[in-house]
């Protein structure tokens, strides 16, 4: 585990140096690979206070514990589109986020889970091909070509749900009706990144299953003369569980890149699309605070999901163990 | 294990329908000059105009063919998704050697290398660069290919290890073959169907991302790409147009990721149904 920790910190670290290196990289001024130039009219005062915040005439070594100590104190620098700090404007955005990708995990999670055990369950017969099929057919369509598609469907000409925003503008709705609204918001978003989980929760699921399927342990309880449906789930499906939470857990990062997409198509005010807006008005800081914050939002949650995944299955624990010793 | 996967692949329903599909689109990227009866990049009747017989997907907001743009798509689809892989495989390849033959610090350097790369959300990684540098297919290519080979790598790694314990590497060894020898006689041809999967999976993947990336507008302008084609018409899709705008690039891009995954859903099970890729994060 003390393994998995270092490849985290080290994959932050890298995505830090990369956050730092790129916009210096770039040919001409740092100042406007920073902040974009066209954004603002730079006053001689403005851009030397700029230059002496950011220790921009100092070697990159030192420029480095500038940016990082501001980074520590959660100043990623002040977005002239927005104007308001980065900081302020990423945390507007990032309840919005969570709550998109939570649902979809929670609602893909529970629905593969219970698809994958019918399927495999009924493994080459109808129920099962035709859910292979189907599968792989929504396997091949882009989150935000299914977006763009539910939107024009269920938002435009069969006008069920707004097509844009996660709340409606200046009707200060409070209690039941803020939260219907909000839910009515975020049914079409959420649609479409569950739909784009699925599959992969629906294969992780089925695949288990069918490995545990023939396993005495169910054989046993099938021949106690139990119930089909308490077999199926009491018994087989919990056995095949633990390595799917892990992968559902590593899924995170996926969600997190296709929320991008969902927001963007939705105009939901999430990260994406603030990332989506500062890219088309060049704003540079607060691209990179988005970048920064979802990168570490994905860390964070694969982190969760090792460590939860061997604290719930102690098989992995030894696994790792008996890798290591492999190793040495 | 000498099984003749082309004939598996043939054989096998899923894959032989992913293989026309793969053939058709072959087909359209290689004739699109032939196939498409206007230059896409010319501007050949007013903008915005509806689907006709001399425009059959009607024109865009600038009075390009839709249908010409559509085909010119293929190429710029598939030399991304192609190329990526190919160059992501082949460095997957030499790493994956470098690890299982050199064994030692490299190869403790090499996996945790990788370990470290697959949490690290790929994604998120291209749209910085791209933030600075408005990428074309080869800036597109090389990035692709230098962020896509860990999970090929250490299946590679793995399947070294196996096979060089077997009898007749043990043997070449002993007759005085060299790393290089064993690496290119004996390694490589036995590597070649892990290599054909890695392959397909990549392909889909940079198919998936590039038009990801032109949908965002994040792509050079002046190439056709669907992604690009999406972007642009996404902003006329309360109109009519999106049936003949929208819609044909969509189904485009589905229509590859499916006939890739097809193949390499049948290339994978030929091989062995229990191989399972690495999760990566951030596709």
């Amino acid at each position: 585990m003390r393994r998995r920790i270092g490849d985290y910190a080290l994959a932050l670290l890298i995505i830090l140096i990369l956050n730092f290196i790129i916009p210096r990289l770039m040919p001409g001024d740092p100042l406007t690979a920073m902040y974009g130039g066209a954004l603002v009219e730079m006053t001689p005062q403005m851009e030397s206070y700029l230059l002496e915040r950011y220790g921009l005439d100092k070697p990159l070594g030192e420029q480095f514990v500038v940016y990082f100590s501001n980074l520590i104190q959660g100043d990623l620098g002040y977005s002239y589109y927005f104007r308001a700090p980065v900081s302020q404007v990423l945390l507007g955005a990032l309840p919005w986020t969570l709550l998109l990708v939570v649902t979809s995990l929670l609602v893909s999670g529970v629905l593969g889970i219970i698809w994958g055990v019918e399927s495999a369950w009924r493994r080459g017969l109808r129920f099962d091909r035709v859910s292979l099929v189907l599968v792989m057919l929504l396997n091949g369509i882009p989150g935000f070509v299914l977006g763009i598609l539910f939107l024009l469907l269920l938002g435009f000409f069969l006008p069920l749900f707004p097509i844009s925003g996660g709340a409606s503008p200046h009707m200060d709705y409070t209690g039941l009706a803020r939260l219907a609204d909000i839910s009515r918001h975020l049914f079409l978003p959420a649609l479409t990144l569950t739909l784009g989980q699925l599959p992969r929760n629906f294969l992780l699921m089925r695949s288990a299953l069918i490995n545990v399927k023939e396993k005495p342990y169910v054989f046993t309880a099938r021949s106690k003369g139990l119930k089909d449906r308490l077999v199926r789930y009491r018994h087989a499906a919990r056995g095949a569980l633990s390595p799917v939470i892990t992968r559902l857990g590593m899924s995170v990062g996926l969600l997190f890149t296709g929320v991008l997409f969902v927001e963007i198509v939705f105009a939901y005010p999430g990260l994406g699309h603030l990332f989506y807006v500062a890219i088309q008005y060049h704003d540079y800081p607060t691209i990179h605070g988005c970048l920064l914050l979802i990168t570490v939002c994905v860390l964070f949650f694969n982190f969760l999901a090792d460590w939860g995944s061997q604290k719930i299955d102690p098989r992995l624990r030894e696994k790792d163990a008996r890798q290591l010793l492999e190793r040495t | 294990m000498h099984v003749n996967y082309w004939n598996e692949l043939k054989k096998d329903n899923m894959g032989r329908k992913g293989l026309y599909m793969m053939g058709v689109l072959a087909v359209v990227a290689v004739g699109a000059a032939w196939l498409a009866p206007h230059d896409p990049f010319a501007y050949v009747a007013e903008p915005l105009s509806s689907p006709s017989w001399s425009h059959l997907l009607g024109t865009n907001e600038v009075g390009q063919d839709v249908f010409s743009e559509l085909l010119y798509g293929a190429r710029t689809t598939l030399m991304v998704g192609t190329l990526s892989a190919l160059f992501a495989t082949l460095i997957s390849l030499c790493i994956g050697l470098i690890a299982g033959i050199f064994r030692g610090w490299a190869e403790r350097l090499i996996l945790r290398l990788v370990d470290v790369m697959l949490v690290i959300p790929i994604f998120l990684v291209v749209l910085l660069v791209a933030a600075y540098v408005q990428p074309g297919e080869i800036t597109l290519i090389a990035l692709f290919s230098l962020l896509f080979w860990p999970p090929g790598a250490r299946i590679i790694w793995a399947q070294v290890l196996t096979l060089r314990g077997q009898g007749h590497i043990a043997a070449a060894r002993h007759f005085g073959a060299g790393n290089s020898y064993v690496a290119a006689r004996h390694l490589v041809p036995e590597l070649y169907p892990l290599l054909a999967v890695n392959f397909v999976q990549m392909v889909r993947r940079a198919v998936f991302m590039e038009a990801g990336m032109a949908f965002l507008g994040i792509f050079d302008p002046t190439q056709k790409s669907w992604g690009l084609m999406l972007h642009y018409a996404r902003e006329f899709m309360f109109t009519e147009a999106w049936l003949w705008w929208l819609l044909p690039p969509a189904l485009a891009i589905s229509f590859t990721i499916i006939a890739f995954a097809l193949v390499g859903y049948a290339l994978e099970s030929a091989l062995d149904p229990r191989l399972r890729r690495p999760t990566y994060a951030g596709d």
